[in-house]
């Protein structure tokens, strides 16, 4: 008979101060968590910590790597870390999620189109107009036209954390090119292999079904003049941070990946370099940013672009998911009007929270904020990657000096939020070899075709592996886990 | 398929062969020396100056053996190092990635990290066979993922053209190093009665040792082994074979006009029949020239390939 011991989550210590996803009292698991916990109970350390290795050797064995460059030094590989207990969210709480993420990204949609046209919601004084127009991310080159089906925000990202409250909130949008579809499906595969038992007790909604809904869509939103579509990936390259879910997302959809210098444009139409000569491209699922697509229109010195792909955009020859153009509403001050942009097109109260948003420019708001960034989240408006920010209680004294002279030197630069705190779940901790408390968010991954939207069940669950810390992006230390929304 | 992802798998293909031919080369040479019957073969420098040979390297002065074999193996700064292959072999599938097999990507990738992750130590001390014959047992794997996970098209074709202009390549320099070096035996006047041990050892080097034994059931001697690994096409390894190949999966993407002798198709056509009817005679007395017209008229085909298909 096996020996009696401790489980592996039997020594896991509560932190009050937060909302625990897997716990609502010492030994007590939330009802969807009971089967999950037995489970993980029965493994003794060590069967977990070899799993978990090979985990780790499948990942690296696959490319599922960012390389970490130092002088002098060959880059060091690293996989993403994955924590290989799951996050689990029950169907109803999704449900909630899902309509709240397609109203959101509606809204948004059209937010796009009125301002890149007759501009009614900045006439009707509901978003200051001067907001935009000071926008870096407002491009000329969009007003007037029409994108295909009128869609702007293909693929759009949105990042959520469960407070104190227990409560859904947003945490901001990502209109451009949201990465981390491709570890969401990555991670399931990985948890799959490495732990099959774990699906016997629960039934989780099925995700691979990702790709194909992202080649429908490319699919629906081709140029008038095309009847079958080649479509293609477009990544900055092998050496950016995202190729693996570049190459990923092609290979899983069929399509070409192509780079920017294997396509030229030519009477504005878009065509790529083969073997046996040009052939026409319809529809471009581009991951490279909106100032590096096109140095004839935008930054001359970008060697990734296309010179006169706005050209063929705008002549109707071709489709760029994203439209150029889109960051104009996923800037953190515009964050703040979501819920005004959700209730004047569709006329319906929001269903998921925004964050209570400051914005520096204004003038009371501004005050309230340099009088109180010790206890604020200040964030640059046109940052991503959780660069810029600062966390008023982290902060020392001469630290929080140097914030108010910064927001003072740019205001329009700087929105802050109270700091909001980010649910705790379970994770493994290598170093300690248990498992502890760590901050997680939520990226839920959207969209939005000619006739149909649709939602990854789940998406992608990010972890703050640095204990207390908040900022859970890959590139400052963060992991993941897999998201099962249960069936 | 896109002329920069046709360029990347053509370069896979080769560096692929490359390291194996490199791998090959370096562990039958060391460990058929270690009980070597001629003094001169036994003898370490000489060792290991045959093995920089084959890696390119004539001007390196040989001090220690553990130098030799970091150098050749696992030294990121030597260009030729096996490592260094691997890894450029390893980036161009990767910038091919959504080009090949989720199997062949992995079974490339993994093969990378074995030996990228292999202690340099262990390496130097007592790893070296062990290391070698990874690389013999990974470049299998990654050879049966290309034949059993792609589909046979263009793509496929390239890949392989590319490993068998490789291949060619590679044997000729195996087959030069070793004459080099039967060379400075003969002249430093051994008997040619012992010679059956660097002529098994040339076997061991192109992987054809039992091969030939086969089909000779004799003692290894210099036309019966020259003749196998040049002419015979039934020998997977030999340049006949080899050429073959080339012209094989050059007719799977290229359908030019045979008749124009500027032609690859011309060229290829042309070097295939040259090989199907030579005899041992008609090159046993200038080999030097043969093995120098086959690698130049290989290296034009390969250099028209690039600027007909692998550049846009």
């Amino acid at each position: 008979m096996k020996e009696q011991t401790l489980g592996i989550l039997d020594s896991y210590t509560l932190e009050n101060s937060h909302y625990d996803e897997i716990y609502s009292g010492l030994k007590q698991p939330r009802d969807h968590y009971v089967s999950m916990v037995e489970r993980f109970n029965q493994l003794s350390l060590t069967d977990f910590e070899r799993i978990n290795n090979e985990v780790k050797t499948a990942f690296l064995n696959q490319g599922i790597t960012f390389a970490v460059y130092a002088e002098d030094k060959k880059p060091d590989e690293r996989i993403f870390p994955f924590d290989l207990f799951p996050r689990i969210i029950p169907n109803t709480e999704w449900m909630q999620l899902e309509k709240g993420v397609i109203q959101r990204n509606r809204a948004i949609n059209l937010f796009l189109d009125d301002i890149y046209h007759d501009k009614k919601i900045l006439k009707d004084k509901v978003v200051p107009s001067e907001l935009i127009f000071s926008s870096k991310n407002y491009l000329k080159e969009m007003i007037g036209f029409k994108p295909e089906a009128g869609i702007y925000t293909h693929i759009s990202g949105t990042d959520l954390i469960k407070h104190t409250d227990g409560q859904y909130y947003i945490l901001e949008d990502n209109l451009r090119c949201p990465s981390g579809v491709s570890y969401v499906l990555s991670n399931r595969v990985a948890l799959k292999k490495s732990l099959f038992e774990l699906f016997d007790k629960l039934k989780t909604k099925a995700i691979y079904q990702y790709p194909e809904h992202l080649l429908e869509m490319l699919k629906s939103v081709k140029p008038k003049n095309t009847d079958n579509p080649t479509i293609v990936v477009v990544t900055p390259g092998m050496y950016n941070s995202a190729y693996f879910e570049h190459s990923f997302l092609a290979q899983k959809m069929g399509v070409q990946l192509v780079e920017g210098r294997d396509l030229f444009v030519d009477k504005d139409f878009v065509y790529m370099k083969t073997i046996y000569g040009p052939i026409k491209v319809d529809v471009i699922y581009r991951r490279v940013d909106d100032e590096f697509i096109d140095p004839l229109c935008f930054r001359k010195d970008s060697m990734l672009g296309v010179p006169g792909l706005m050209n063929a955009y705008r002549a109707g020859n071709v489709t760029l998911a994203n439209a150029p153009g889109t960051g104009v509403a996923d800037d953190k001050a515009v964050y703040h009007y979501v819920p005004d942009i959700i209730k004047y097109y569709l006329d319906e109260q929001p269903i998921l929270n925004n964050v209570k948003t400051y914005h520096c420019e204004n003038e009371s708001e501004g005050k309230f904020v340099l009088e109180n960034i010790d206890k604020l989240v200040v964030k640059p408006v046109d940052e991503s990657g959780g660069y810029g920010i600062t966390i008023g209680n982290k902060l020392t004294k001469a630290e929080i000096e140097e914030v108010k002279v910064r927001i003072k030197s740019n205001p329009r630069k700087y929105i802050a939020q109270p700091i909001m705190s980010l649910s705790v779940h379970a994770t493994f901790i290598e170093e300690s070899k248990e498992f502890e408390p760590r901050h997680i968010d939520l990226r839920t991954f959207s969209l939005m075709g000619k006739d149909d939207q649709y939602v990854l069940k789940g998406g992608l669950t990010r972890v703050a592996l640095k204990k207390g810390n908040l900022i859970v992006n890959s590139s400052q230390g963060g992991g993941s886990k897999d998201t099962w929304v249960l069936d | 398929m896109l002329s920069r992802v046709a360029n990347n798998l053509y370069w896979m293909g080769r560096y692929i062969e490359r390291a194996e031919h490199f791998a090959r080369y370096s562990k039958e040479i060391y460990f058929s020396s270690l009980d070597a019957p001629i003094m001169k073969t036994y003898d370490r420098n000489f060792v290991l100056e045959s093995m920089l040979y084959m890696t390119g390297i004539f001007d390196m002065e040989v001090e220690n053996e553990k130098d030799v074999l970091y150098k050749i193996g696992l030294d990121p700064d030597n260009p030729n190092s096996i490592i260094s292959i691997l890894t450029i072999a390893r980036e161009n599938a990767r910038g091919a990635r959504n080009a090949i097999s989720t199997d062949l990507w992995e079974a490339i990738n993994k093969y990378y990290h074995l030996v990228n992750n292999y202690s340099v130590e262990t390496y130097i001390s007592t790893g070296f066979y062990d290391l070698t014959q990874i690389i013999l047992e990974q470049t299998s794997i990654v050879q049966s993922k290309i034949s059993g996970t792609l589909l046979h098209d263009e793509e496929w074709a390239i890949i392989l053209m590319g490993m068998h202009i490789e291949r060619v390549i590679q044997v000729i320099r195996i087959i030069n190093s070793k004459l080099h070096d039967i060379y400075k035996i003969e002249t430093a006047g051994h008997p040619v009665t012992e010679m059956s041990f660097e002529w098994t050892t040339m076997l061991r080097c192109t992987e054809s040792f039992d091969m030939n034994r086969k089909f000779y059931r004799s003692i290894p001697n210099r036309e019966q082994v020259l003749e196998f690994i040049m002419l015979n096409p039934q020998c997977p390894r030999s340049i006949a074979h080899s050429v073959n190949g080339i012209q094989k999966y050059l007719l799977k993407i290229n359908s030019d006009d045979n008749s124009d002798t500027k032609s690859l198709t011309f060229k290829i056509g042309k070097l295939c029949a040259q090989y199907k009817y030579l005899t041992f005679e008609e090159f046993n007395n200038d080999i030097y020239a043969l093995l120098n017209s086959t690698q130049d008229m290989v290296s034009e085909i390969s250099s028209e390939l690039e600027k007909k298909y692998l550049s846009f």
